[in-house]
């Protein structure tokens, strides 16, 4: 038996599937797509080992479905997918939002729009945390940036999902799930969440349950919705979490979620070498995001650089933040091989030597 | 320090495994290290290659536009990845399967008959186990025995059969620039 702290080289696919299962997931439903297809692939044996619920549905409209109706009853449940497929499952997690069911589903984003192709990209930030369902909700978004974040952070997805009946995404990318790098899984920390006062059981000697988000009664509807989103206060006052490096004295704090992270923090250590005051803002969720500390940052005076592999999603979210107390500025690329850390200095450098001639 | 590697060839010729055990030779070293690939329709015939960044610190970026090594089994590989060398950075050919040819001046080039030297010892599936030897004696951050535990690891307890053999291609590799 191996050691479960010892690390491993391991595919961040693999890492997320593993995961899921020391999490406790009992069913996994999926359709294959590249680049998470080894999800799938892992699952297919390790579930039937185990004696869990494996499904390769006919689609991923279905795969989502059927993870709504197994969470109903109160066991864990994911599906996972990428991008263009994870499209298709818009409308379950409108319903899942109005449900209250705690989905898990991993997107491992490829390019897009439409088919796109399979090479990475983050193209996906709106569609993951604004969604593309109908109707007022809000989802709890993870974005790892290392293989040991995609343990760690499919372990808080069950766990927040859990916790507040809520359908989580882990928003990784096709770098993240095809790279290998050492990563240890440990146990699954969180405690175990006790749903027995909502899971569909079957009715035996207690009243029946109906799990629905038809309502015909407009006054109930507009409570729930403000339970939803008072539910949702407690989770951004809870759970909105982020990583700094070196913001402290910095007049600009490159700002990047998911892989991409790396990129920028080396960009930061090449930038503070040439004398300039940089540092990093990471959010970890990207739903809840932090705005909060983003808005302090810039009421400091210090500008903004967003740097992200698509035309600026997360970059609107900053400016939001902002509220203009600052500058915002975006360095991108749409699809395809990452911005290099050469790049992103560059483009940073140049960003310096703009404003130094407007000032001036 | 931070130093990458592109190791390509024929899809078959064991390249993504070859950068397999040469991460975990990295991880087992107690280096930070990750691994790459290119993935999609190269896995069907065709060339493929895969990436490994180690360094001491935090791996900066994963996939980078230059490499410091390029270990090229074969010529298709050779002739595209010899431009993406850094300036004092190194190929490592196998000259089994790639033509000695110079096309540059700033960079380092070695070649070994890697192809050959895996017939030599009964198998062409060899070849990559050789050509991490000769990597390992070209270049310093590579060490032979963390390959040879690289190896171990990545194979487990059932394919321990395979160990002997693959030492020996490893140690064929090693001694081929001697």
């Amino acid at each position: 038996m191996t050691d479960i702290n010892e690390k491993i080289l391991i595919k961040g696919n693999y890492a997320i599937a593993q995961a899921a299962v020391n999490a406790g997931c009992q069913c996994y439903f999926g359709y294959p797509i590249t680049p998470q297809t080894e999800i799938g692939e892992y699952l297919s044996g390790k579930m039937q080992e185990l004696g869990r619920g494996y499904v390769c549905a006919e689609s991923e409209l279905a795969a989502i479905n059927m993870v709504l109706g197994a969470v109903s009853t109160g066991v864990k449940a994911m599906t996972t997918s990428s991008s263009c497929a994870v499209a298709l499952m818009q409308e379950a997690l409108s319903y899942a939002c109005g449900d209250e069911l705690p989905v898990v589903l991993v997107n491992v984003m490829r390019a897009g729009p439409g088919l796109g192709y399979i090479y990475p990209a983050q193209g996906d930030y709106n569609q993951a945390v604004y969604g593309g369902g109908n109707g007022d909700y809000k989802i709890i978004v993870l974005a790892p940036s290392t293989v040991q974040e995609c343990i760690d952070l499919t372990y808080r997805a069950f766990y927040l999902a859990q916790k507040y009946r809520n359908p989580v995404i882990l928003l990784a990318d096709g770098l993240l799930g095809q790279m290998m790098e050492p990563a240890s899984f440990g146990e699954y920390p969180y405690p175990e969440i006790d749903n027995s006062s909502w899971a569909l059981t079957g009715a035996k000697n207690r009243n029946g349950r109906i799990i629905a988000s038809v309502a015909p009664d407009e006054k109930k509807q507009n409570q729930h919705i403000y339970n939803l989103f008072k539910k949702f206060e407690a989770i951004t006052q809870n759970e909105t979490d982020y990583e700094e490096f070196m913001t402290k004295d910095a007049d600009i704090i490159l700002t990047a979620f998911g892989s991409m992270t790396r990129n920028i923090k080396a960009a930061m250590n090449v930038l503070r070498n040439k004398g300039l005051k940089v540092g990093c803002l990471r959010p970890i969720t990207l739903s809840p995001f932090p705005h909060k500390r983003i808005a302090e940052l810039a009421s400091e005076g210090k500008d903004f650089a967003v740097v992200e592999m698509n035309m600026g999603q997360m970059f609107k979210d900053v400016k939001y933040a902002v509220e203009g107390k600052s500058k915002v500025s975006l360095i991108n690329k749409p699809v395809g091989e990452w911005l290099s850390v050469e790049e992103i200095v560059e483009a940073v450098l140049e960003g310096v030597r703009v404003n130094e001639l407007t000032r001036v | 320090m931070e130093k990458n590697f592109i190791i390509a060839g024929f899809g078959g010729q064991g390249v993504l495994l070859a950068g397999t055990i040469l991460a975990n030779s990295f991880m087992l070293a107690g280096k930070n290290v990750t691994w790459y690939p290119c993935y999609g329709a190269e896995m069907r015939g065709g060339t493929v290659n895969c990436e490994i960044v180690v360094s001491d610190n935090e791996v900066s970026s994963v996939h980078k536009k230059d490499t410091d090594y390029a270990l090229v089994l074969n010529q298709q590989s050779f002739d595209k990845f010899v431009a993406r060398i850094k300036s004092g950075g190194t190929v490592i050919a196998n000259s089994t399967l790639v033509a000695d040819t110079r096309p540059r001046n700033d960079i380092n080039y070695v070649f070994a008959p890697m192809g050959d030297l895996a017939n030599e010892l009964g198998t062409s599936k060899v070849t990559n186990m050789v050509a991490l030897g000769v990597l390992s004696s070209a270049i310093d951050v590579v060490d032979k025995e963390y390959l040879a535990l690289g190896f171990e690891k990545v194979m487990g307890e059932k394919k321990k059969d395979l160990v002997p053999l693959n030492k020996t291609a490893l140690e064929a590799g090693y001694k081929a620039l001697n």
